[in-house]
């Protein structure tokens, strides 16, 4: 057993041609999912019971299993089912790729929801009753100024999702996708070399975690800085 | 849903394998965090920096990723070492259950040992001063003062991570381990219904979930029975 650096500088190429499939996974899952949690948390706090028990319902289901399976569920479940085959989402489930955008967005969805949830519960009453007492409207009050305010708060546990997908974007690799891992994948089976590659992939994630980090950590001094006592 | 007949003892018998997988990686998780927690905690400067660099690495690195390296290189370490002493042997490989473990808590150590650290400095200094002045020796302070007051802060928090914990299970599959997504495959491979194994994995899944979820309600009680107003 030896420790080949050559493999090293010869892999790392390879394995970069599939960090734009790992972007595109990233941030359409992102912004889509994202999208999905505010809906979710629109009807979760809408008081009507018809529209946020089954997002409860939802989020239990969706946070209670392993996203592995629900990858597998859409992927390999789906085409069993007839009405889907049918459809006018098949062309979109047929792919791998798309179903697993379909699964990381249904996935994270679920979670963002629950962190927007946390962060508009955080927002102070008085505030809110303070718009009441100006007269703005209920719809009013929400954008202007609890949307806000629960933003800046749910944003450090926005960015630990959003870190989170990163991470489950490697299961990709699991439906025949070609991202990153998947191509990691690919090169330790032809040269049975795990620790040179897996390692070196290991630290291109751990750079962009830094990074994701570093982005929002900026977003959140940015933010915040009204609060910030002036130096 | 015929379909299922006839696989029930296997889906039971690899239930019972997430189970135990869950246990055994359960003890090690705890145990790695309270060794992550001390050592971030330490005045030692090497302890220290070695504790960093372990919850950066395993929280910044998909999981999936982690338990390829494992098993594929303790495989390709043990064959190497197996060939030194009997050059006929051709693959030696680590138990996918002992290498599935060992990455799991290995991984969700890293999130808790962040938690016990927060828990640990949640222990108010007075009570520890009161032990000592006691004459309780460093070990009896720790064992009778701060863990008692520690775990009761880390509970809501490690009832996350034992979500977490039971959900990566699923990844377990992949190197090989007959739990319940390997025993779908199986299944699936005779009846052809993947739709219908894989929903009855998910909703194994989403029973441990909730087995889990109450079970930590029950020891948040349990935990804080002190608290509660005699009625």
């Amino acid at each position: 057993m030896s420790f080949d650096i050559a493999l090293i500088i010869d892999s790392i190429p390879k394995m970069l041609m599939g960090i734009g499939l790992t972007f595109q996974l990233l941030f359409l899952s992102l912004a889509l999912g994202t999208a999905l949690a505010i809906i979710l948390l629109l009807m979760r706090i809408s008081g009507r019971w018809y529209l946020s028990v089954p997002t409860m319902i939802y989020i239990y289901i969706f946070r209670g299993t392993p996203i592995l399976v629900q990858i597998f569920i859409i992927y390999y479940g789906f085409p069993q089912l007839e009405f889907i085959r049918e459809s006018i989402f098949w062309p979109i489930l047929r792919e791998p790729f798309g179903c697993a955008i379909v699964a990381l967005t249904l996935n994270t969805g679920a979670y963002v929801s629950e962190i927007f949830r946390g962060g508009v519960i955080g927002v102070d009453r008085g505030l809110k009753e303070a718009g009441a007492a100006l007269g703005i409207s209920a719809t009013h009050r929400f954008i202007h100024i609890t949307a806000p305010i629960a933003i800046r708060l749910c944003l450090p546990a926005y960015s630990n999702d959003v870190i989170s997908l990163q991470k489950s974007t490697a299961l990709a690799s699991t439906i025949t996708l070609l991202d990153m891992t998947g191509i990691a994948r690919t090169i330790v089976a032809e040269t049975y070399a795990p620790y040179e590659v897996f390692v070196s992939l290991m630290v291109i994630y751990l750079i962009l975690t830094w990074f994701i980090q570093r982005s929002f950590g900026w977003i959140e001094k940015r933010m915040s800085r009204h609060i910030r006592e002036e130096v | 849903m015929e379909a299922i007949t006839g696989w029930w003892d296997d889906f039971f018998w690899g239930s019972l394998v997430v189970v135990e997988l869950f246990f055994v990686a359960l003890i090690l998780t705890v145990l790695f965090g309270l060794i992550g927690a001390a050592a971030k905690l330490s005045k030692n400067r090497v302890a220290h920096a070695i504790a960093n660099g372990y919850t950066i690495i395993f929280r910044g690195t998909p999981e999936i990723l982690v338990l390829l390296l494992f098993y594929f290189g303790s495989a390709i370490t043990l064959t190497a070492i197996a060939q030194a002493f009997d050059p006929e042997v051709k693959f030696v490989d680590f138990p996918p259950f002992w290498a599935g473990s060992f990455a799991i808590a290995l991984i969700i150590g890293s999130y808790a040992t962040e938690t016990f650290r927060g828990a640990f400095l949640g222990v108010e200094p007075g009570q520890v001063e009161a032990g000592r002045a006691l004459g309780l020796s460093n070990l009896q302070t720790f064992i009778y003062i701060r863990i008692p007051a520690m775990w009761r802060l880390a509970l809501p928090p490690f009832g996350n991570h034992m979500l977490s914990l039971i959900k990566d299970t699923a990844l377990v599959a992949i190197i090989g381990l007959e739990e319940t997504l390997f025993v779908a495959e199986q299944a699936i491979g005779t009846t052809g219904k993947p739709f219908t194994m894989y929903i009855l994995v998910g909703a194994i899944y989403l029973g441990f979930s909730t087995i889990i979820t109450l079970s930590v309600m029950l020891l948040e009680r349990y935990a804080n029975r002190h608290l509660e107003i005699a009625s």
